[in-house]
Parts: structure tokens; C-alpha cells; sequence
């Protein structure tokens, strides 16, 4: 039986229930102790999100500083689950105005109560769209005053809409200007070993849109992907363009995208809800561009002093930057003294996290910037042999600029009204896990 | 308002504190009952949440029900749900106050808004009170036929959670009927997948008491019901997607057409961004294609790239249910994965949940061609990561090194880590050097080398430490200075905790003993001396049995201790197919997860009568941990020679024996049967010539030996008093092997089976049969002719009190070995007796 939940628990950091909410009787009420006892004051706490505990599972997800426990007896659907607890947070923040967190809940616990009678019935997920449940569930949270209005008005019409063809976007939209924001956000995740070669490198992106349409308008959207380009040419009967098309390993998309049209044209043609949502996530593993080249070279003097030099090599055009660049790299704990040299940016030594944090604002493309430090350690007696690296991290950002080179071609919209719209493209690209061995 | 944050700072430090505050709360709400002044509704919300705070941090708010009740008259939607979740919290502990209830709830559930209609309904089926069923018959029934799809999908759960109130109730008044007519008519989507779930849920449940009930189940899976399902999958929400696909993968079709038009329809789900949808899309797809080899290994090439996906986005906790799943695959069938291994290479800030997957999968899909590549990333985890980390990725090392058949490279890795000097390493590296040896003798030169290096004194864990020793007694012609560290291990015999450790010092010092006779001597006698005076059963009987054979014939002893091994070819596998069979038919649920089945997990009694094909592994490796008689030489994988040397330990001297000790040839030999009885009588005579060399200076030793003066004298029998059995007796497995490892032997002896029993034990199961019908039960059994193992197990008529019975039975020998242990252990002897006149009738008959 596909249950995803029996009961649902919100504890705060200590272990004090926030917010309970049984929807079955299978599971006891003392479940809250069970994993407190067994989880929470353990070592067991982060080692494995899924744990049975006599005949129950317990399924567990830290937030901000909040636990989310859901707790099944039977054989359930933990994908399930998981994603439904994702989901329910993603609602809860939309209506708290963005914030999730201890505070956030004991502000808003009754209109929280609500929320969870509505998007679970025993056990079995309902309706969890944000969209949906703003037209019915009216409590706004505690930001606004509520107005003690009876809201019978707008409720026959929504619970139309909850199971409505487009359940995702409501009638009768109107704005003044018409405005669709696209951001597609890569992350580009890359393990490069100590002699310099790339062992895994991928790039994981999502489109994100923000829509303020009128009406009930139809999507069209055309990236330079290899599959789509060859069927529209296939369709049109004319050569491909010369330019860079890539190859999207997977694809997924979110609800409002007709994937039977998808299939068959290679289009992304959608009805979009109003406001934010994820377009789409893909993934590319062929034929990313690295923003960044890291070039260590840490050598030991002896048992008290290091030299690390770290050259950095930005390889995206000469005319962009990177913003907010971190280089962390990990030194031994017995640091006693670090001096560096920088030809941009700053330095310093981090002794919680064991590492030299090198710090560059803006990094413009085409350039290398090193840094050189000496770390001098306090010589023990206990660690005889060398310590074990770990790897070099990197954060950034470079806007306008996607490792994968995905491109947007077009956006087309269409309305029976034929309004014109003004659409705003952006990109960047973000550092996901860029770790460089040493 | 107060936060409930605030309230509970306020209470807790004493509880009176909050009991006072309640009963604030109940005058002010007393107040505002009758009251009709505007702005009333605002207060009232105010004091409705504080009672939700309080109840929600576990103060006992029940005492104001009444006054909530009251309150409750209002068209405040908000107030409305308030005082609903009150309700449903106490309704179940105050079933009196809970009457007060129905009343405006039934009211409510004609109210004209269908919010408050639905909300209404669903408080009235959450307050859980078996005498109160009776008045959900009539807004149930109504909420069905509601114009409104919110009350209808309210009503269709409602309809489940009476029946689990009230099975009788709910199917008396023909709701499964109605659910059925509506699941199969009704416009809206929600509506529809709610009557699915619930018919699921109720025709499951009913379907063992009433033959209807699971007709109808079937029903469900019929090919009308699933199109119906399909057609319109995508109005379905995604959650009722999971739904609907959960359950055409039970669907059977009628023909390979009817599959492939089915994985057309439902491929674009691949592409969903719920990871639920995605999951059961390609459960789906695999159960339909089981039948199919070559388009089920297509499916997989399919479903590749969006589990990928669904790895690297979402959280680490959605990613570990996905990768649960995704290792499920890449271990039945790792071929296919074998070009993805990239994937599963660890990050360095993934939870450690995650990398064991990773390293386990990287494990599997190791092939020629990625090896290399492989354990080189292997290697940075040893050396970069924390302690778990890094011996799960040296045992990683170690399982590719037994997989593969050019293991050259990964040896020379395998002794690196020797020389990382740090303890954890080496005692995992040792571990997986023992077992290297075990299955690529040809590799012991190198190994012995760099093994030989390693200070005793650095490696600390037991089982590391037993792989060092026996590698020491093994090799010990190899390294130079063997006897010496046995003997300085054996000086500290007293500091040693772990019996492990001991018995593999007995093996290893008789085995260094053979082969270096006079730099040994004085430390067997020192082992065997402690080992006699252990107060661990094993350790004692394993010393004692060393003892008697030396004395008996030292090259017998040889024979027995240290016998021509060979290599192993394949280690054991520890889940039977059947349970990865059946994990996989579960698949997208729990456990995947945990990697069993679920009836392991969810209920205790469906765990029910062991099978013997598939459990006995378990078991029995289980009941010889317990014992931990685990001798070195059964690693040799010879497990007949194990056997047979435990029956020789219990044999009188006065038993008859030829003297050259050939008479053990046959049975010990008995298991590499392809070897001609010449070519073994050669063999004989070329070892006790070998051996002729020391041969003295053996038989010295153990005069010296003798000298120990022993006197073993088996205690005496007490008076048997009468014993019967209880015919119906019950042990669960658990307990069995709890037991078995709890309690010592209390008897050990040996049958004479009857020729016609043996002739009639084809199967282990004739034997189980025959046992029970004297009220002798079998828990496992197993093994194949001539030697068959069983554990029974039997029950004291008046009282719980268990014997517990291992029985080997050799049918070449034609004789039983059986060991006893009993709760009781005055009564071992009468059991015994008992024992083994129901053994010797069997087959006569």
C-alpha cells in the first residue's frame, strides 16, 4: 500500500514537538520519544535518514534548524514521502512570505494545522499545489490581518479549479504589463584528480521562470539542444544552423509541460502557473566548459612548514566575471602560523574549518591570479605520517555564462487576447561541488 | 496571541502554572459562548489558539470541550478548522464529550459553503469512536453523492477511516459498492484516485475473510479497470499517478503487444519532475518486461539517465531513497552499469549514507576494462577521508580484488595501504589479505613479504588480529620469525578478550608446529596449557581436542589440523535470490530501502515457518557465529573435514581405529572424491616421509605434553526421570538462535543411523517429517548427501523448557553427530535417549 505517511512530526533542534499531525492509527502517540531516544540523542542522528524502530519507520529531513519525522508501519513509499515533505516545505515557505524555520512555524502552527488537513488524508497526499490552496486556504499567514469576512465567495469556484484541467493556473489573470522572467541556473559539479584530470565532471541545470501574463497564454519554448534543433529541422526541411547545440542527458519537467508534445516535437510548449515555479531540470555530462582552472601545488618542508602556491585560471571570455569566488584550501590542524601572497583578492587562514579561505569579488575572465602561503605547523609527536589532503573547494558565480552552453532561442507567447509581452532572459552559473585534489 | 513557544516557557517550569492558565481559558471562552457582539469572532480566535498551542505542547486542554463546543456556532471558517482540530485531538480519550460533538458537526455537514460541508465530514470520520459510527452512515452516504468534487474526495477517505473503525458498519451499509460506482463515474480525477486507494485498502484487508472481497481485488488488476486508469493518467495529480502506476504494475497483460503499448504511453512519465512518478513509472516497466530478456535489459538502458537525474537533483535524503533503487538495479544486473561508474565516484561532502551506496555499486560494476580507474579512486578514499569511509573503501578494494581475475595491480594497492602505518588500515587491509590468500595462494610470496613486516603489536582488532595469526600459522614456513611472534602472543594469552583471537592462536601454533617442530614446541605446550585452563567453552574443547589427537597420532593430527587446501573459487553470497527476487518485486517502497523484503520488517507473525531452501544460509551461519566454532581450517571451505573433525573430538580412546591412521583417509577424504584412492595413499606416504625428518622430536614434545597430566572424566549421568514431550511445540527462529548461542552443550554423542534410514534420507525433509511425528521439531535444514545438517529443536510437555538439537548426519558413515543443549540441562541426557531412539526408528517402518 502506497501510504506516505501515518504521522508527521515538526521537532525543533532540542527535540520539543513544534507540530504533530497523526493521520493513522497504526503508529503509537509516543513515536516523538521513540526518536528522540533513538535518533536524536545518538550518534545515529545524520547517519541514515531512513530507521526502523520496533515495528516503525521512522523517515527524518532537517530544515533550517527544524526536523520534519514522518513515521510508517507499513511497507511505504519512501520516494514518496520524501518528496512530499519537499513539497509541503516549498508550500509552507510560499505562504510564510520565503522563511522556514522554528520561528516561522510557532508564528504560523494554526494555519499550519490547516495546511496539513488539506494536503494529506490518512495518510494518502491530496492536493499540494500553492496555487490551489491560496484560492481556499485563506489564512494568510500572520503578516497580513485577516479579515473576518466569510469566504464562501471565491470557494465553489476553487474547488472547481483543484481538480480542473489546468490546476495549476487559475481564470481570469489580468496585468497591466505582461512580463515573463527565465533564469537558467546551472551548477557545475567536478571531482579533477592531483595529476589535473577531469575523473567526473557534470552540470546540473534548472530553468526558472516567473510569469505575470494575462489570461490563459501558451508557451513555447526552444533551447539549442541537439534533439530539438534536428526535429525542427527535420519538420521545416532545412539544414541546421551552424552554432553550438549540446546534448541533454535527461530532462524533466514540471507539471504544466505537455510531455506528449515533448515526445513527439522535442517543443517544451506549456501553460505556466502564475508567479515562480521550476521549468525544468536537466542534466549534461558531454562537452562542459569549466569556468575554472585550479593549479595547486603544495609541497611539505619537513614536519613544520608547508608551501602551497595555487594559481587560478579563469577560461570564459575576457569580457565577463566571476563574482563571490572562495577558494578553500584544507591545510592540517596543527597550523600554527600562515603568511600569504596574493595577486588579487584576500586571504586568511581558517582555523574551524582547517583551511586557507582565499576570497576574490570579482574575477574577471582570461586572468590568473595565484596566491602563495606558508603555513608553518606545530610539530607532535602523535601524527608520524603525512596527513591526509582532503580536496580544494571552489565557490563562485559567473553570470551570463553556462557550463554547458545551453542558449535560449526563443519564447514564444501566445494569447487569444494578443497582447505583447516582455521577456527577460538570464544566465549564471554556480560552483555545485568543484573539488580539485591535492 | 501566543506563540506556543512563549506558552510553554511560561508553563513548564511548573506545571500548576499551565493548569491555572487552562482554567483561565475556559472562563473567558465561557464568556464569549453566548456573546453576539461584533468583533467577537477576533477574541475567540485568540483564546481558540492558545488552546491549539497548549495542546499542541502536550498540556491536557480537555477539560474546556465543552466550551469549545459552545463556541463553536460561528461562520468564521477559521474558527471552524480550530475547533475541528480540537475535537479530533480529544474526541478519541473522552468518547462521553465527544457525543457533544455530533450534534453541530452533522449540522455542519449541510451547511451550504461545500468547504465547510467537506471540513465538516472529514472531523466527523477523524474522531475515531466505535459508538459513534453510527451517525457517519448517513453524512458518509450523502458526502458520496455531493455536487460538490472537494466533499466527494472528503467522503471517499471518510469511507476508509470507518472502516478501520468499524469493518462491520461500513461494509453493512454497501460503501465498497458505492466506491466502486463512483471510481468508475466520476469526472473528477482526486475523486477517483481516492477510491482506488481506499477499495485497495479495504479488498485487501477483507479479502481473507470473505471470498467476494478478493474476487473484487482482482478485479481492480482487471484489463477494462487499468485502461480506464491509463487513459487518463495525466488529469491525475502526481501523487495519484504514483497511485495508478503502483498498480498497473501488478497488472498481467494479455500479450507482448499490450506491453509495449503500455510503456509508449506511459514513457513521457520518465520525464516528470516527482521522483515518486518517475519511480513507479519504472516499476512499471520492469515488472512488465520480466518475461522479456532482451527488452527488459532495454528498459534499463532506458531508465539509466532519469534515475541519474534524479540522483544529483533534490536533497540527500530524496537522493539516497532514489539511489536505494538505483543500487537495487546496478546489483542484478551490474553489466549494464559497468560504462557508468563516473556516477557513483563519491563527493567529498556527500553524508556518509550516500558513499556506502556509491562504494558498493562501484564494487559491483568493476569489470576488466574500468578496474583500474576504479580502485585508483578507491585508493583517494582510503587515504582521504574519514575512518568508516576508508575501511569501507578498502574492503571495496578487497571485493574487486576477489571478483577479478587479474588481481596483480590491485595487490601491489592492497600492501601500499600496509605501509600507510595507520591502524585502522591495516587491520582492514589484513582482513582482505587473508582472504586474497585464501582465493590467489600464488600471491603469498609478495604478500608474506610486506605481512611480515607488520608489528603484532600495532594491530589491535580481533579480527584483524585473527587474520594476522592465521596467516602466520599458515605461512609460518615463510616467515622467518613465526614461532617467535606466536610465542610472544601466546605469553599474553590472558590479555587476550576476544575468544577469536584464542582459537585461531590454538590453530595457527599447531599448524606453525608441524612445520617447525623444535622452535615451537615449548609454545604449543604453553597453548595448549592455557588454552585447557580457558573458561570459554570453544577455546577449551578446541585445545582439548588438539591435545588428544597430538597424543593419539601426530601425523593424523596433521592430517586433520593442517590438511592441502584448496583455493577458494567463490566466497559465499549472504541474501538468497529468492529475497533479492522478492525485494525486487517491492520494488519503490521500503524495502529497497533496507534491503529486505517487507515481511521481515513489518510483521512479526509473517515471518511464520522457515523455509528450508532459502533460509538455512542464514541460519546456520548464524548458529556457527554464535558458537564461534569456527575453526581456521573451515575457511579452506572443506566444511566435511570440519565435521569430522568435531565427531572425532567426542570419540573414546577405546574406539577402534587401525594404527596407521589410513582409516581416516576415507572419510577425510571423502569430499574431493576425484581424487583416486592411489594417488591419496601416495600422498600419505610422501607426507609421513616428509614428516619422518621431526618426527622424533614431535613425539617428544608430546611426552612433554602428557606430562600435563589431564584427567578427563565425563561427569556423571543423573538419574534419568521420565520425560514427554510437548507434540505442538513453537520456537521462533530469533529465539533459537538466541538460545543457541546462550547456552553451552550440554551433550554431545554419536548415533548409529539404520541402514534403512539411511537409505530413505534422500531429502533433508524425509528425516523432518518422521522427527516430528515424535514431537521433535526442525527449525532449518539443509546440506546435500552424504552429510546433511539439521537443527531441531523440542519443548517440554508441562513446561517451556527447550532442547535444542544440531544433528549432522553422515550417511556414508551411516552415523549421526548430535549436540544437545537444553534450558534444563539435568534433563539433557533423558532428551538424549529420547533423541535417539526416535532416530533409530526412522526409516524402519
Amino acid at each position: 500500500m502506497p501510504v506516505a505517511a501515518s504521522a508527521i512530526y515538526f521537532l525543533n533542534l532540542r527535540g520539543d514537538v513544534l507540530i504533530n499531525r497523526l493521520y493513522r492509527d497504526d503508529v503509537g502517540g509516543n513515536m516523538v520519544d521513540a526518536f528522540r531516544m533513538h535518533i536524536m540523542q545518538t550518534k545515529e542522528l545524520g547517519t541514515c535518514p531512513v530507521r526502523q524502530i520496533g515495528g516503525c519507520s521512522f523517515f527524518y529531513m532537517r530544515i533550517s534548524n527544524v526536523y520534519i519525522v514522518i513515521v510508517v508501519s507499513s511497507n511505504a513509499n519512501v520516494a514518496c514521502a520524501f518528496k512530499f515533505v519537499v513539497e509541503a516545505v516549498s508550500l509552507f515557505k510560499s505562504y510564510f512570505g520565503g522563511s522556514f524555520d522554528e520561528d516561522a512555524i510557532r508564528n504560523n502552527f494554526v494555519l499550519i494545522y490547516e495546511l496539513l488537513d488539506e494536503i494529506m488524508d490518512f495518510g494518502y497526499p491530496q492536493n499540494l499545489s500553492p496555487e490551489i490552496l491560496k484560492l481556499y486556504i485563506t489564512q494568510e499567514g500572520v503578516r497580513s490581518p485577516f479579515s473576518s469576512k466569510p469566504s464562501d465567495k471565491p470557494v465553489p469556484n476553487a474547488t472547481l479549479q483543484v481538480t480542473g484541467a489546468v490546476g495549476w493556473r487559475r481564470e481570469g489573470l489580468a496585468y497591466k504589463k505582461n512580463e515573463v522572467f527565465l533564469d537558467i541556473v546551472e551548477s557545475v559539479n567536478l571531482l579533477m584528480s592531483s595529476k589535473g584530470s577531469v575523473l567526473r565532471c557534470d552540470v546540473t541545470g534548472k530553468i526558472l521562470m516567473k510569469c505575470f501574463l494575462s489570461g490563459m497564454p501558451d508557451l513555447k519554448l526552444g533551447l539549442n539542444d541537439k534533439i530539438g534543433l534536428e526535429k525542427e529541422s527535420q519538420i521545416k526541411s532545412r539544414p541546421i544552423k551552424s552554432g553550438k547545440t549540446i546534448e541533454l542527458d535527461d530532462v524533466t519537467f514540471h507539471q504544466c509541460v505537455n510531455l506528449t508534445r515533448f515526445n513527439s516535437e522535442k517543443t517544451v510548449s506549456f501553460v505556466p502557473p502564475d508567479g515562480e515555479f521550476e521549468l525544468m531540470k536537466y542534466r549534461i555530462t558531454e562537452g562542459v566548459n569549466l569556468p575554472f582552472r585550479v593549479l595547486p601545488t603544495i609541497k611539505e618542508l619537513g614536519r613544520t612548514r608547508m608551501e602551497v602556491n595555487v594559481k587560478v585560471k579563469s577560461v570564459f571570455g575576457p569580457k565577463m566575471f566571476a563574482l563571490g569566488v572562495v577558494i578553500k584550501v584544507p591545510v592540517p590542524k596543527q597550523t600554527a602560523k600562515t603568511s600569504f601572497q596574493v595577486t588579487s583578492g584576500r586571504a586568511k587562514y581558517n582555523a574551524a574549518i582547517d583551511c586557507l579561505v582565499w576570497k576574490i569579488r570579482k574575477f574577471p575572465g582570461q586572468t590568473e591570479p595565484t596566491m602563495s602561503a606558508e603555513v608553518e605547523l606545530i610539530s607532535t609527536m602523535g601524527d608520524k605520517k603525512s596527513w591526509t589532503r582532503p580536496p580544494i573547494q571552489m565557490e563562485f558565480q559567473v553570470p551570463m555564462f553556462t557550463a554547458s552552453g545551453l542558449r535560449v532561442r526563443f519564447l514564444k507567447v501566445w494569447e487569444k487576447s494578443g497582447y505583447n509581452t516582455v521577456e527577460w532572459v538570464r544566465y549564471i552559473t554556480k560552483a555545485g561541488s568543484y573539488e580539485i585534489r591535492c | 496571541m501566543a506563540p506556543p513557544g512563549q506558552a510553554q516557557r511560561s508553563s513548564s517550569p511548573s506545571q500548576p502554572s499551565g493548569k491555572g492558565e487552562v482554567s483561565d481559558l475556559k472562563a473567558q471562552l465561557r464568556q464569549l459562548a453566548g456573546s453576539r457582539a461584533p468583533g467577537v469572532d477576533d477574541s475567540k480566535r485568540d483564546l481558540f489558539k492558545k488552546v491549539i498551542s497548549y495542546m499542541t505542547v502536550g498540556i491536557d486542554v480537555s477539560s474546556v470541550f465543552g466550551e469549545m463546543v459552545m463556541c463553536s456556532a460561528t461562520s468564521d471558517i477559521v474558527l471552524k478548522k480550530m475547533c475541528y482540530l480540537y475535537v479530533g485531538n480529544y474526541a478519541k480519550g473522552n468518547p462521553d464529550l465527544a457525543l457533544l460533538t455530533i450534534n453541530f458537526l452533522q449540522r455542519d455537514c449541510k451547511d451550504e459553503d461545500p468547504m465547510i460541508r467537506g471540513l465538516a465530514l472529514r472531523s466527523l470520520c477523524s474522531l475515531r469512536v466505535a459508538n459513534l459510527v453510527e451517525y457517519l452512515v448517513g453524512p458518509l452516504g450523502s458526502g458520496l453523492r455531493d455536487s460538490n468534487s472537494y466533499v466527494r474526495t472528503v467522503a471517499v477517505i471518510g469511507i476508509l477511516k470507518l472502516y478501520h473503525i468499524s469493518a462491520v458498519t461500513c461494509i453493512d451499509a454497501d460503501f465498497p459498492a458505492m466506491l466502486k460506482r463512483l471510481m468508475l463515474n466520476d469526472p473528477d480525477t482526486q475523486v477517483i484516485a481516492n477510491c482506488l486507494a481506499a477499495l485497495q485498502e479495504i479488498w485487501t484487508l477483507e479479502a481473507s475473510n470473505s471470498e467476494e472481497a478478493s474476487r473484487e481485488r482482482e478485479a481492480l488488476l482487471s484489463k477494462p479497470l487499468i485502461y480506464y486508469f491509463l487513459n487518463r493518467i495525466k488529469e491525475f495529480s502526481e501523487w495519484a499517478q504514483s497511485l495508478v502506476l503502483e498498480l498497473v504494475a501488478k497488472y498481467v497483460p494479455s500479450d507482448n503487444n499490450e506491453i509495449f503499448d503500455i510503456m509508449n504511453l506511459l514513457e513521457d512519465r520518465l520525464h516528470h519532475a516527482n521522483g515518486a512518478v518517475v519511480l513507479a513509472t519504472i516499476k512499471v516497466f520492469l515488472q512488465l518486461t520480466l518475461s522479456m530478456n532482451d527488452v527488459h535489459q532495454q528498459v534499463y538502458e532506458r531508465i539509466k539517465a532519469p534515475l541519474l537525474t534524479l540522483v544529483s537533483s533534490g536533497s540527500p535524503e530524496q537522493s539516497y531513497a532514489v539511489l536505494s533503487h538505483l543500487h537495487l538495479l546496478v546489483m542484478r544486473a551490474p553489466i549494464l552499469f559497468s560504462s557508468d561508474y563516473k556516477h557513483f565516484y563519491c563527493q567529498y561532502n556527500e553524508p556518509f549514507y550516500v558513499k556506502k551506496l556509491k562504494l558498493e555499486m562501484l564494487t559491483a560494476v568493476a569489470n576488466e576494462s574500468n578496474t583500474y580507474e576504479i580502485v585508483t579512486e578507491l585508493c583517494e578514499y582510503a587515504a582521504n577521508v574519514d575512518i568508516p569511509m576508508a575501511r569501507e573503501s578498502i574492503r571495496a578494494v578487497g571485493k574487486i580484488a576477489l571478483q577479478q581475475y587479474d588481481v596483480n595491480a590491485i595487490v601491489d594497492r592492497l600492501l601500499q595501504f600496509l605501509e600507510m602505518e595507520k591502524d585502522y588500515v591495516t587491520a582492514e587491509t589484513l582482513v582482505l589479505v587473508k582472504d586474497l590468500l585464501r582465493k590467489y595462494p600464488q600471491w603469498s610470496q609478495d604478500c608474506i613479504a610486506v605481512v611480515g613486516n607488520i608489528s603484532s603489536k600495532n594491530v589491535q582488532e580481533p579480527k584483524a588480529k585473527a587474520a594476522l595469526i592465521w596467516m602466520l600459522g599458515e605461512y609460518s614456513q615463510d616467515m622467518h620469525d613465526a614461532p617467535y611472534i606466536l610465542e610472544s602472543l601466546i605469553e599474553n594469552w590472558e590479555d587476550e578478550h576476544s575468544s577469536e583471537v584464542r582459537l585461531h592462536l590454538l590453530t595457527a601454533v599447531m599448524k606453525c608446529f608441524f612445520k617447525r617442530p623444535p622452535e615451537t614446541q615449548k609454545a604449543l605446550g604453553d597453548a595448549l596449557a592455557a588454552g585447557l585452563a580457558d573458561f570459554h567453552q570453544d577455546v577449551h574443547d578446541r585445545a582439548l581436542f588438539y591435545y588428544r589427537l597430538l597424543q593419539y597420532n601426530v601425523t593424523v593430527a596433521e592430517r586433520v589440523v593442517n590438511p592441502p587446501k584448496q583455493a577458494v573459487s567463490v566466497f559465499a553470497d549472504t541474501q538468497s535470490s529468492e529475497i533479492k527476487d522478492r525485494i525486487f518485486d517491492e520494488f519503490n517502497s521500503l524495502s529497497v530501502v533496507y534491503q529486505k523484503p517487507s515481511y521481515m520488517f513489518t510483521d512479526k507473525e509473517h515471518r511464520g515457518p522457515f523455509e528450508f531452501s532459502d533460509e538455512l544460509g542464514n541460519l546456520s551461519i548464524g548458529a556457527d557465529a554464535a558458537d564461534t566454532v569456527v575453526p581456521v581450517h573451515q575457511v579452506d571451505a572443506n566444511d566435511k573435514d570440519l565435521l569430522l573433525s568435531t565427531s572425532e573430538t567426542e570419540k573414546e580412546d577405546g574406539r577402534a581405529l587401525s594404527s596407521n591412521g589410513s582409516a581416516y583417509s576415507a572419510p577425510l577424504y571423502d569430499a574431493p572424491a576425484s581424487v583416486p584412492a592411489s594417488q591419496i595413499q601416495s600422498d600419505l606416504v610422501n607426507l609421513t616421509s616428509g614428516l619422518s625428518g621431526h618426527v622424533p622430536a614431535a613425539s617428544l614434545a608430546i611426552d612433554d605434553l602428557l606430562g600435563l597430566g589431564l584427567s578427563v572424566t565425563p561427569a556423571p549421568a543423573p538419574s534419568p526421570p521420565s520425560l514427554s514431550l510437548n507434540p505442538k511445540a513453537v520456537l521462533d527462529p530469533g529465539t533459537f538462535q538466541q538460545k543457541w548461542r546462550q547456552l553451552p552443550i550440554s551433550l554431545t554423542q554419536e548415533f548409529s543411523v539404520s541402514p534403512q534410514g539411511i537409505a530413505a534420507l534422500i531429502t533433508p525433509q524425509a528425516l523432518l517429517r518422521h522427527m516430528q511425528g515424535h514431537s521433535i521439531q526442525c527449525i532449518a535444514s539443509g546440506g546435500q548427501s552424504p552429510n546433511f545438517k539439521f537443527f531441531f529443536f523440542a519443548q517440554k510437555a508441562e513446561e517451556s523448557s527447550n532442547f535444542l538439537v544440531e544433528c549432522i548426519v553422515n550417511t556414508s558413515s551411516a552415523k549421526a553427530q548430535v549436540k544437545i543443549k537444553a534450558d534444563d540441562q539435568s534433563m539433557s541426557q533423558t532428551f538424549s535417549t529420547l533423541f535417539q531412539s526416535a532416530l533409530s526408528k526412522f526409516g524402519v517402518q
